[in-house]
């Protein structure tokens, strides 16, 4: 059973149990001892808005105000956080009001089974964790739709005995009832004849930015992020604080992390690497491709990029190295130097035998290259060719030797020119004596003549 | 080609402070050093001096924010002061924005009227290039643009030396304050602290550190950045009103706005101080009618939690793109209703400015202190003191400015 489903059927349950108690408190109210029993240990049914209860009386049994509701304090529960004690003002001064300490609990009365004597004074301090102080207003991420939002109000609902997060509302809704005019806000919408859409987001479906709301979240969004294109998790960073980007990033596993950090814009890059440890940097950094390896570690400072590379797997850190001693805007700086090659004599079955252990390897794979026994370039097979060839053909007899090839020092518009021109994916990078020293892919040609989203500052004006 | 990519990183690293002290120089700020110059000469240079250090401190603080918070100005407010405050905030920041911008849009047309364009052919123009720049337009060419404009500025340096003023004599007011007892001498000499320290720049720079990604190690790096930008609006201030002071002033001419400055420096400094006053003009005004919609639809949206980003669609991002088209478009309708009460709509719009001005300094200074936000880089005590005196004298502006519109005096 998939977790979306077993919350499912907790909610199921919970509706059964709901239902039940309905009829309780319809016919048996006089009577039964039992219900009198479940009531004190269910307040809460059904859902409501936390902003409807902020600045609500809060009664003791003889109906004296205890004070007033300031916040609520939530703790990690399954499968939603939920609500352990309400911070309740009087007078200017806080108390703590535990949740088992209330009687009834909705957006109308709110009464407990304690008098003021009994109650524990309260002090703001930073390990509790506050809906309107830690969530109210700030930003999250919803996974579901891949962008950062701002929470206006949050839901709760009744669960069991207890009142659970299960939304945050991020719509205009949200807003107006904030500012106290949700019904206004309806009526001016009907004249419209339109409808005020509720736009909540499901706890599920959020990952917070704070590092200290994390440890409320599900872990559902963990994986939830991971599926996400790395383009939307670039872009997502891009949009918050580098802080907050900073640990949104490390909550992501290597591999994800490796694709995002590739569609970031150098700085951020270079912010996120330098803001982490060296050996989860250089963990991040080998899952990349050279090229992009290359690319990041360009933009850290000297000390750092050294530092990294020792920790790197030793083939990885001297392809990355040779890549970093090109320019940038030139053929060299764009290429990437893992390829494949093979040699002439071998067959085309057993080429392809190779291939698929390669290929898992490789990002780029279109192309087969012909090299001689001093990895001089020969020529090349597409993918589509090799497949097509007999089985017992040579690669030296399918191979075509009038390839397209430019020097390490070509200008970038100049590769992006000759690769359009010829309809090629990939275009091998050859020194002045014929070695192949890498190649240049299409999708990078791509991203420096038109730099992803992300890459472009959102406000650079 | 790389050239041009070294001279542009150069400006970069120059960055924000600089852009934000320079666009701060629209169409109202070079209005107003151009009616002082010409109705008071020299003797109200002296207040470029505090007003920059104020503009400094002002400045300083925010950027520091931006860089130890990595969150812009807006981001703090609604997350440190709730919706209710935002929403009221944003509305009027919108509003006096959208005055701005008619400003802007204003000065834009004056200065095309003056070089012998029809305005109802190039106000429209304006606003249909500013719109497909920012919208249609990649970043990087928009950042050149504005990077280059920026150095237009120095035309004003270029008139002013000129017209041959006597530097005796501007040194000396420069350095030596002097006070006459006249209403429009005190309501023009809290003018320029108004057209100088205005709501939307503290938002717009503390963005644009927080979106460099500066950090706080980098942050004094940011500092000098940011007094060699202010440092430099108040020498371009000072140039203007040195050039209407040396050319306008002792002819006794009454001048009410940038342009009529331009054409009375014609038969004064000549046909190249004509041209210098109206293309710095025109490009002054066309610099802030991108930055201020533009800056104003990012920070409503980012308060408020609404998509945003100009590279999105108007069904991807409905409120970012309703705001800042309606922003161009309205202003540009507005100035081009024959007869429009132009110079009332800047009036008000720099009244709307004056009056949310305190408020978002005492937001800005109780988050700077904030502890929990700013950890040891809180104020420090002689800031707070510049801060308090400057959000003082600008409360009384604002005041005396409503008195003025209300009661309209002769000036």
């Amino acid at each position: 059973m998939s977790v979306k489903e077993h919350i499912k059927s907790y909610f199921h349950i919970a509706e059964i149990k709901f239902c039940e108690l309905y009829l309780d408190a319809d016919f048996l109210i006089p009577k039964s001892q039992a219900f009198i029993a479940r009531i004190n240990k269910m307040p809460f049914f059904g859902e409501l808005f936390v902003s409807d209860l902020l600045k609500k009386p809060v009664l003791d049994p003889k109906g004296e105000e205890l004070g007033r509701v300031r916040d609520i304090v939530m703790v990690r529960g399954e499968p939603f956080p939920k609500v352990s004690a309400l911070i309740i003002e009087k007078k200017k001064k806080l108390f703590n009001l535990p949740w088992n300490d209330l009687n009834i609990f909705n957006k109308r009365i709110i009464s407990a089974t304690v008098y003021h004597d009994f109650l524990h004074s309260y002090n703001y301090n930073e390990t509790d964790l506050l809906i309107v102080r830690d969530i109210f207003d700030k930003q999250i991420v919803d996974a579901n739709g891949a962008k950062v939002v701002r929470v206006n109000d949050v839901k709760l609902e009744g669960f069991d005995s207890e009142a659970i997060l299960i939304a945050v509302d991020v719509g205009m809704r949200g807003i107006m009832r904030r500012l106290g005019v949700e019904r206004g806000g309806e009526d001016m919408m009907r004249l419209f004849r339109k409808h005020l859409p509720y736009n909540l987001i499901s706890w599920n479906y959020i990952q917070p930015l704070e590092p200290k709301l994390t440890k409320i979240s599900l872990t559902v969004p963990r994986q939830m992020v991971s599926e996400l294109h790395p383009a939307d998790i670039a872009e997502i960073i891009s949009q918050v604080s580098h802080k907050e980007g900073a640990s949104f990033f490390k909550g992501l596993d290597v591999e994800t992390a490796a694709e995002a950090l590739s569609e970031l814009e150098p700085d951020v890059q270079a912010a996120i690497i330098t803001g982490m440890d060296t050996n989860s940097a250089a963990d991040i950094i080998e899952e990349m491709p050279p090229d992009n390896a290359a690319d990041v570690l360009s933009d850290l400072p000297v000390d750092k990029a050294k530092e990294i590379l020792e920790q790197i797997d030793k083939d990885e850190a001297e392809d990355i190295q040779e890549l970093l001693s090109h320019e940038e805007d030139t053929a060299g700086g764009l290429m990437t130097n893992e390829f494949i090659a093979y040699p002439p004599d071998l067959l085309v079955r057993d080429a392809i035998e190779r291939f698929r252990k390669d290929a898992e390897e490789v990002e780029a794979v279109y192309y087969l290259y012909v090299t001689d026994s001093d990895e001089k370039i020969m020529g090349v097979i597409s993918l589509r060719d090799l497949l097509l060839a007999p089985p017992d053909s040579k690669l030296s007899d399918i191979m075509k030797t009038k390839l397209k090839m430019v020097s390490p020092a070509t200008d970038e518009i100049e590769v992006a020119e000759i690769v359009s021109k010829y309809n090629l994916v990939a275009i091998p990078v050859v020194d002045s004596e014929g070695y192949m020293l890498g190649i240049v892919t299409i999708d990078d040609i791509v991203d420096r003549i038109l730099p992803p989203l992300a890459k472009r500052k959102r406000r650079k004006v | 080609m790389s050239v041009w990519r070294r001279f542009a990183l150069f400006l970069s690293i120059m960055g924000p402070g600089i852009i934000t002290a320079n666009i701060d120089n629209d169409a109202s700020g070079i209005t107003t050093y151009s009616v002082i110059g010409a109705r008071f000469g020299y003797t109200l240079l002296w207040t470029l001096i505090p007003t920059t250090v104020a503009l400094i401190v002002i400045q300083e603080m925010v950027a520091r924010m931006g860089a130890v918070t990595g969150k812009g100005l807006s981001d703090l407010i609604r997350e440190n002061y709730g919706v209710r405050s935002t929403f009221y905030m944003m509305t009027i920041l919108f509003i006096a924005n959208f005055g701005t911008t008619v400003a802007n849009f204003a000065g834009w047309a004056a200065s095309m009227e003056i070089l012998g364009f029809s305005k109802y052919l190039m106000a429209p123009l304006g606003a249909v290039f500013i719109w497909f720049l920012v919208v249609r337009g990649s970043y990087r060419f928009v950042e050149r643009i504005l990077l280059v404009a920026c150095l237009l500025y120095f035309g004003y340096v270029l008139s002013g030396l000129m017209s041959k003023p006597n530097w005796a004599e501007v040194f000396s007011a420069t350095f030596v304050p002097q006070i006459q007892w006249k209403a429009e001498y005190m309501i023009l000499s809290i003018a320029i602290i108004g057209t100088t320290i205005t709501p939307w720049m503290q938002f717009y720079l503390q963005s644009s550190i927080a979106e460099k990604g500066i950090k706080k190690e980098e942050y004094k790096a940011s500092r000098l950045d940011v007094i060699i930008g202010c440092s430099i609006t108040d020498i371009v201030s000072f140039f203007i009103i040195v050039t209407c002071a040396t050319t306008i002033f002792p002819l006794g001419l009454r001048i009410n706005e940038a342009s009529e400055a331009a054409l009375a420096l014609r038969p004064l400094a000549g046909d190249y101080a004509f041209l210098i006053f109206a293309v710095c003009l025109a490009n002054a005004s066309l610099l802030g009618a991108i930055i201020v919609p533009l800056a104003t639809s990012y920070y409503i949206c980012e308060a408020m939690g609404w998509e945003r980003g100009v590279n999105k669609t108007f069904i991807e991002a409905p409120q970012f793109m309703s705001i800042y088209t309606f922003m161009i478009f309205i202003a540009v309708i507005v100035i081009l209703i024959p007869d429009a009460p132009l110079v009332f709509l800047m009036v008000l719009s720099s009244v709307l400015n004056g009056m949310l001005l305190p408020f978002v300094l005492i937001y800005a200074l109780s988050l700077v202190n904030n502890r929990n936000l700013m950890g040891e880089y809180v104020n420090p005590k002689v800031y707070n003191i510049i801060s308090w005196a400057t959000i003082c004298s600008i409360a009384v502006l604002a005041v005396l400015f409503l008195i003025t519109f209300l009661l309209p005096m002769e000036i």
